[in-house]
């Protein structure tokens, strides 16, 4: 049995408790449908002196229609129902397309859209029990990781590179979504482009005293949007490579490559490559600028090599509008 | 509302219809809660970090991997696990499926099967094969192979619509 640490836990009913609570209480964690946090805190990756549950907090649960015409998709709304609103999948349906292939149905049905944009990053050798990661001698990203502690993905590098794994961010990044955060100092949003960092070990850009709220999503894009993700089975896993792109008869094509690094990236040169060679100078333009490492189990090179066919994919379909 | 973090707690539930009011740690998952607390051991303690599906129990209605939930999340909830399932004694058409079909070898698996099960036919009572799937995707199974499993849902969805198998 994997036990949980000792912790005591906060269950407020309003956003602006749960923001009052994790100002006191500037070690805790926020909890919502758990399904990252509680594994994560059986492995002993963290061990929090408190929990704020947000599940009784009934204003995380809405979706609303904002004046600009989008939707206000609040925090706590589980993936399942994200993926099963009409106006999500009328409007949004790449969001709501990612939102099915996280992990199971079950879990789907536990967490959270805003939780899996807080979902923290992985590595394949950060994942792992104590027993585990103490046989290495832990590494950068590992909370108890003693002096002189390595990245065993990059041994020389000063940087972690574990990886950016929430599968609903490469297509709401293309929507231009942005997220709410709330604090008692006030609240602020941020676009979904500049909320992750270049470190997986200081991956989200969010004061430790703000929680996530709400994502925003301004009206849909003229084109299509399409979401790949690439993984080992048809169920339960993380990805091994995300791929979103979308396609604007005016605008051209963009495309988001996520699950290679800390922080989903929006790919540059992708018009010029466009105008240059079509969907196939894309997807080279694509293969020469993402480079994953050895954090999956599955081969960097392989994955490497897929990059070129899930953006050739994602392309196809969002140009094809199939 | 209490702004100090609580090391215990009361939580107030009901099991299977039952009302229990018990006083815990925080840190119990709904798992341990059942199995330790109340006796409850047919949801089964299996990778324990919600990969597997062996722990699933209905939550409000909804599924929910009890290992990786905390008993908190239960508070004021109405609870269905598998020892819930079968009413008066009869087995329920899921049950009777699995059994007609011998769709468990080992059976440590069944009791989560059942449940992700129940919670489908609850919400669709007619789901399409891709909707079994997915369910049965969300559980594993390292004996059977899943084939006898999917015919026991299959045998179960013909049966609870008064269709002949």
């Amino acid at each position: 049995m994997l036990p949980l640490p000792t912790f005591s836990v906060l269950s407020p009913r309003a956003v602006s408790d749960a923001a009052q609570m994790l100002t006191d209480h500037p070690q805790a964690r926020l909890i919502a449908g758990g399904t990252d946090l509680l594994p994560s805190m059986k492995y002993g990756l963290f061990t929090p002196p408190t929990l704020i549950r947000l599940g009784g907090v009934s204003a995380l649960q809405e979706i609303s229609v904002t004046e600009a015409g989008g939707l206000r998709i609040g925090a706590g709304v589980t993936l399942r129902a994200v993926g099963r609103d009409v106006r999500v999948l009328s409007l949004y349906p790449a969001l709501a397309a990612a939102t099915r292939t996280i992990a199971t149905s079950t879990i789907q049905a536990m967490g959270t859209l805003g939780g899996n944009l807080m979902l923290d990053t992985r590595c394949a050798w950060y994942n792992q029990s104590t027993f585990w990661r103490g046989a290495l001698g832990g590494c950068l990203k590992c909370h108890s990781a003693p002096e002189g502690a390595i990245c065993h993905v990059a041994p020389k590098g000063k940087g972690c590179y574990a990886a950016h794994s929430a599968d609903t961010a490469p297509g709401l990044l293309l929507y231009d979504a942005e997220v709410e955060l709330v604090s008692t100092r006030g609240a602020r949003r941020v676009a979904v482009a500049a909320l992750y960092g270049d470190d997986g070990r200081d991956w989200i850009r969010r004061a430790p005293d703000e929680l996530l709220t709400a994502v925003i999503l301004p009206p849909p894009p003229a084109g299509r949007v399409v979401h790949r993700k690439l993984r080992a089975r048809g169920s339960i896993d993380y990805p091994l490579l995300l791929t979103a792109a979308a396609f604007d008869p005016d605008r051209g094509p963009r495309v988001v490559v996520s699950s290679v690094g800390p922080r989903p990236v929006e790919l540059g040169g992708v018009a010029e490559a466009w105008e240059a060679g079509g969907v196939e100078a894309v997807a080279e333009a694509a293969y020469k600028q993402v480079s994953p490492l050895s954090t999956h189990v599955w081969p960097a090179p392989w994955r490497k090599k897929m990059v070129r066919v899930e953006v050739r994919r994602a392309l196809e379909a969002a140009i094809s509008g199939v | 509302m209490p702004t100090e973090p609580d090391d215990d707690l009361v939580l107030t539930l009901r099991v299977n219809g039952d009302r229990r009011r018990l006083l815990i740690p925080a840190n119990r998952t709904l798992l341990n809660l059942l199995r330790q607390d109340l006796g409850l051991t047919g949801s089964k303690h299996g990778c324990d970090v919600g990969d597997c599906g062996a722990c699933t129990v209905l939550v409000n209605g909804a599924p929910r991997l009890s290992c990786i939930t905390l008993a908190a999340e239960a508070q004021d909830a109405e609870l269905l696990t598998v020892e819930g399932v079968a009413v008066g004694g009869a087995l329920h058409p899921i049950q009777a499926a699995f059994h007609e079909q011998v769709a468990a070898q080992c059976g440590y698996c069944t009791p989560g099967f059942v449940m992700a099960l129940k919670a489908l036919f609850d919400e669709r009572p007619d789901p399409t094969d891709a909707e079994l799937n997915e369910v049965l995707g969300a559980n594993i199974c390292r004996c059977t192979g899943y084939t006898k499993i999917l015919a026991a849902a299959r045998q179960a969805r013909e049966r609870m619509n008064g269709r002949s198998t």
